[in-house]
């Protein structure tokens, strides 16, 4: 009996090739996506597996109390707290800060004669090693802990030193600091949200003073034993109120256990864990997989049961032969298994071809290979079973449900909640569809208005070029000068950051009345970096050229909001005395510019000439741009500086990067809008199809009163428009909400244009005539005689 | 002359041998005839019947209908030649389910892209004629045989062709509404000058006619 359903399963899967084609691709289409967001899924949840089971291990984040700073939560905590928790609070096995290099740069890193930019460089506490179980391989764990020590991963220490020894070597960070190998450890795993190439101790440098004021420090603490969280919440409170005075609280501490750094900290700021989820990304996809399967089944079940005049006979005839029902049903549950067991073989097939694209377009790394592990074939099982459950489920029911006289009378017809539901779904797809189009046209629009939009500067012709490890003022007065001497150059300013970096938090004050304050950005910078940015002077000059040796009075020049918070028109404010950590006299006053992303709206901003930051960039402006600039750039800085890797940037590519989010969001759902819209043409054309045999006997019959084929393809074509018409009436109001969501998320926004929604309307309007267009000429070719002679 | 079948052959190929459906076939048909075609089933009377009504193609031989040659003519022009001269009436009645009596008389005038204003008239007319004005917004369903042959018959005037052709008309119909049919069918052909071809299975059906072709294996016999 089995054997015998297989083989008429597999002749009706070849009596129709055009339908088994299309319902085995849309179901290999829907499992490919199943398949590759699996091994998605399945990575981002096994980050951090090395920890799994370690429920003591604890990140301290920061809370911010939304007074002097706006109200967010921070990765990094101050240096001094975890020193004072281990000393105060009990059952604490471990402690570590980790403090990217540079505050969140990259390091030059000097070997012998060789000169590396090293991305991935912490000073971290030793107690790191244990914490996040990091294998040292070669060399002692206790010498880790003297300064000026520091231990590199297996690759790093064999991209520094190749084959020859490494440990007790000695490598010099910046020009500035000559550190000495002591450990080499295992490489940390793929799957590890923290990277660390190369772990440098920290006890020459910020472990020397301790700080309750600056919070960069990522801060891990490990317990001896369970810990109830809000108990330990309380004892840090209870230290940071015995260290710190009441009115210099801004910030309150919890914890994070550390399995959920990945991927529940996509909201927190200044994380130095370099390879961050985001669990709502991974519910998106997930419920975007399920859709599309489903779907792929929905098309299943709308071709299947559309050959159903045809079938309704075999069942008939099945009867009257003494078939029960039941037997009937496990028919076509056969008939549904084999066709997704192909559909399975070759989505499998389709997942590793895709793979590449998808990690190109993800910046992911996931392997294929692992579609080749048990568990996988356990994740075929199941999904292979459940398409055929839900797949199967309505042809089974429905088809074996047909009585023998119903299949057999000639004036049959399939009842009207049956074709309800079958348009019911194609217009749930294809407003889906809908929706995804006008989604990609606003996040395009929005991506390109960004790109256009007047940022208040000239980003366009400046090249950022790292300076940091040129250690003396006259060093980096030369660097400039000669910067300046090149050809194409127009301009050149140093200054502690740019545009789209972060540079230094603190709060303006009017006088010493102004209880309330207001952030500013400061930026330490040469007077030049007006020009060199193209900012507009509204009032007053730019900084002072030349400033005295013994000149201590500190100037700013200060933003348009900035001066707005004072109360002050541009003109007043010059010469004005205000208080930025300490007394400031207002020089000048520019217009206001975007110095972060366009998410955020423009706060106050001040470029000043104190000395308390380091100036590591080199902001030059250039005329024209050669081959050969960038070469001469390299050139100019090696004379200046041959210990220093040439660090660069352009200063637009930089900015673009604050939109990389968008990007890739765009680049990841242009590529499932259009699989969720090829997927609901395979169901309109099965719908179609299905259209077409329900009305051939009436195609016939027009055609005979003289019906042409034009007249009959607009007959049909009618019935379709309407569904889209209806299916996008639906989607629009969603549309536009959604998109008009999602835009809140700028400060500066596009406004939503009719054209979208008409653009939208087109292009479904023309996927539907194209798709059904195939069934609608093919009915209206048919010859009547063979429609109408059966009977 | 209303139409010449010369040497008409049509057959289908099916596993590497050759069925003839028609072979050899000659006909002329005079205006304001009334044929019946007899034979046993399966022995091409439908066949022919379509290949009159040019629903349907032979493989060899000429077919002339008024002045053209169908042969040679391009689809397009046998369709707007069969939409201007011929109507058509089955065993089975195949009047559309979805559309009211009314319709169902209009949709020929549809397609042929009569007026609006002339199409109400033409219909008015027709129902009239035929005695079914009563009826004119029923459904297919709501009606019996034999009334839905004489709305069938009535949509295939409407356009008022030259032929009617008649497949088995009366197949589906008892005694008393076949013998309405026929007298309606010998009115039309002896009052308006309608030619009438007919296939049916019944001798008396078959004596209102003038003349009577009999089919063996698709040859006249
Ligand atoms: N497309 C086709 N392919 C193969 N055989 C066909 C085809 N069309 C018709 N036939 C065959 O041609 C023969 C003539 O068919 P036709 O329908 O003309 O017979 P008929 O005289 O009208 O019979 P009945 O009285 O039963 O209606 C039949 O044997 C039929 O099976
Ligand atoms: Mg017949």
């Amino acid at each position: 009996m089995f054997k015998n359903h297989i083989k008429v399963a597999w002749r009706n899967l070849w009596a129709n090739p055009l339908f088994s084609i299309i319902n085995v691709l849309g179901l290999s289409l829907g499992m490919a996506i199943a398949l590759v967001l699996y091994l998605f899924i399945g990575h981002e949840l096994s980050f951090d597996n090395l920890y799994k089971g370690e429920s003591n291990v604890y990140r301290i984040l920061l809370n911010t109390d939304g007074d002097s700073f706006s109200q967010e939560t921070w990765a990094g905590a101050p240096n001094a707290l975890a020193p004072a928790m281990k000393t105060d609070i009990p059952n604490i096995k471990y402690t570590a800060r980790i403090l990217k290099h540079g505050f969140g740069t990259n390091a030059n890193v000097k070997v012998g004669n060789n000169i590396f930019l090293e991305k991935e460089l912490y000073w971290a506490d030793a107690d790191i090693f244990d914490l996040l179980k990091v294998e040292i391989v070669l060399g002692n764990r206790s010498d880790i802990n003297a300064p000026n020590s520091v231990a590199l991963s297996q690759k790093t220490a064999k991209q520094y030193f190749g084959n020859t020894e490494a440990i007790g070597k000695t490598i010099e960070i910046d020009n500035r600091q000559k550190m000495e190998v002591v450990a080499i450890y295992k490489d940390m795993p793929k799957n590890s949200s923290y990277k660390f190439n190369v772990i440098a101790s920290p006890k020459a440098t910020y472990a020397k003073n301790l700080y309750w004021s600056n919070a960069s420090y990522e801060t891990l603490v490990q317990f001896n034993t369970n810990i109830s969280v809000p108990e330990v919440e309380r004892q840090i409170q209870q230290l940071v109120d015995k260290n710190v005075e009441k009115e210099n609280q801004w910030f309150s501490f919890s914890l994070q256990p550390l399995e959920r750094i990945h991927l529940y900290s996509a909201e927190y700021s200044d994380s130095y864990a370099a390879r961050l989820g985001d669990i709502q990304e991974i519910k998106n996809l997930s419920l975007l997989a399920i859709l599309i399967l489903v779907i792929a089944c929905i098309n299943y079940m709308n071709l299947t049961t559309a050959r159903s005049q045809k079938r309704s006979k075999e069942v008939g005839i099945n009867k009257t032969l003494g078939a029960v029902k039941r037997t009937l049903v496990v028919r076509f549950y056969i008939e549904t298994a084999l066709i997704t067991l192909i559909a399975m073989i070759i989505g499998v097939v389709l997942a590793v071809l895709a793979l590449p694209w998808f990690n190109y377009l993800s910046n992911q790394e996931l392997d294929p290979s692992l579609l080749l592990e048990p568990m996988s074939f356990l994740a075929f099982l199941v999904i292979w079973a459940v398409t055929t459950l839900v797949a199967g489920s309505y042809p089974a029911l429905y088809l074996s449900g047909f009585s023998p006289k119903s299949a057999f009378s000639p004036s049959y017809k399939q009842g009207g909640t049956a074709i309800l539901v079958r348009k019911g779904l194609v217009v749930v797809q294809f407003a889906a569809s809908a929706i995804l189009i006008v989604g990609i046209l606003i996040i395009y629009q929005q991506i390109r208005f960004i790109g256009n939009q007047n940022l208040g500067f000239e980003p366009d012709n400046i090249v950022v070029v790292s300076v940091a490890g040129i250690n003396s003022q006259t060093g980096l007065d030369e660097i400039a000068q000669e910067f300046k001497g090149l050809g194409q150059v127009t301009d050149v300013a140093l200054a502690q950051g740019f545009p789209g970096t972060g540079v230094s938090l603190n709060t303006l004050f009017k006088d010493r009345e102004d209880r309330k304050g207001l952030d500013i950005q400061t930026n330490v910078s040469d007077p030049e970096v007006l020009d060199v940015l193209g900012l507009r002077l509204l009032a007053g000059t730019t900084l002072p050229k030349n400033k005295q040796e013994n000149d201590t009075l500190i100037e700013v020049v200060l933003n348009k909001t900035a001066v707005d918070y004072l109360g002050y028109t541009p003109e007043e404010a010059i010469n004005k005395k205000v208080f930025i950590n300490r007394e400031v006299r207002i020089v000048g006053v520019v217009d206001d510019f975007n110095f972060t992303s366009l998410h955020t709206p423009i706060g106050a901003y001040a470029f000043t000439n104190n000395d308390t930051e380091y100036k590591g960039y080199a902001l030059v402006r250039f005329g024209n741009y050669s081959p050969d600039f960038l070469n001469q750039l390299e050139r100019t800085f090696k004379a200046v500086d041959p210990e220093t890797v040439f660090d660069y940037s352009f200063l637009d590519k930089n900015i673009e990067k604050l939109y990389e989010r968008e990007q890739r969001t765009i680049r990841v759902g242009l590529i499932f809008c259009g699989l969720a819209i090829l997927v609901a043409c395979l169901g309109l054309f099965g719908l179609a199809a299905f259209m077409a045999e329900q009305r051939k006997k009436e195609i016939g019959i027009r055609k005979v009163l003289g019906a042409s084929i034009f007249n009959v393809f607009k007959m049909l074509s009618t019935d379709f428009v309407k569904l889209v018409v209806l299916a996008l009436a639906i989607a629009f109001p969603i549309a536009y909400w959604l998109s008009n969501r999602w835009l809140q998320e700028f400060a500066y926004h596009i406004e939503i244009y009719w054209w979208v929604f008409a653009l939208t309307g087109l292009v479904a309007l023309a996927i539907t005539l194209f798709t059904i267009s195939f069934q609608a000429i093919k009915a209206a070719r048919s010859n009547p005689v063979k429609s109408l002679r059966t009977e | 002359m209303l139409l010449q079948l010369k040497n008409i052959f049509k057959w289908v190929n099916t596993g590497g041998q050759r069925i003839f459906l028609l072979k050899d076939i000659n006909l002329e048909v005079e205006e304001g005839e009334f044929i019946s075609i007899m034979g046993p089933s399966g022995s091409g009377k439908s066949t022919l019947l379509n290949v009159i009504g040019m629903l349907d193609t032979f493989d060899e031989g000429e077919y002339h209908f008024l002045d053209e040659s169908v042969h040679t003519l391009k689809e397009k022009y046998r369709s707007n030649l069969y939409k201007e001269y011929i109507g058509f009436v089955f065993q089975s009645y195949h009047l559309l389910d979805d559309l009211t009596v009314a319709e169902n008389l209009e949709m020929p005038l549809l397609y042929k892209k009569v007026k609006g204003s002339e199409r109400k008239a033409l219909v008015a007319d027709i129902l009239d004629r035929f005695n079914i004005v009563g009826k004119k917004d029923l459904f297919p369903s709501q009606l019996s045989g034999g009334q839905q042959q004489l709305v069938g018959v009535a949509r295939a005037l409407i356009a008022s062709p030259k032929l009617i052709l008649a497949d088995e008309p009366t197949g589906n119909l008892n005694s008393q509404q076949s013998e309405e049919i026929m007298e309606l069918f010998k009115k039309l052909n002896k009052e308006n000058g309608v030619t009438i071809i007919q296939v049916t299975h019944s001798e008396k059906n078959a004596a209102y006619g003038s003349r009577i072709i009999n089919l063996l294996d698709g040859r006249k016999v």
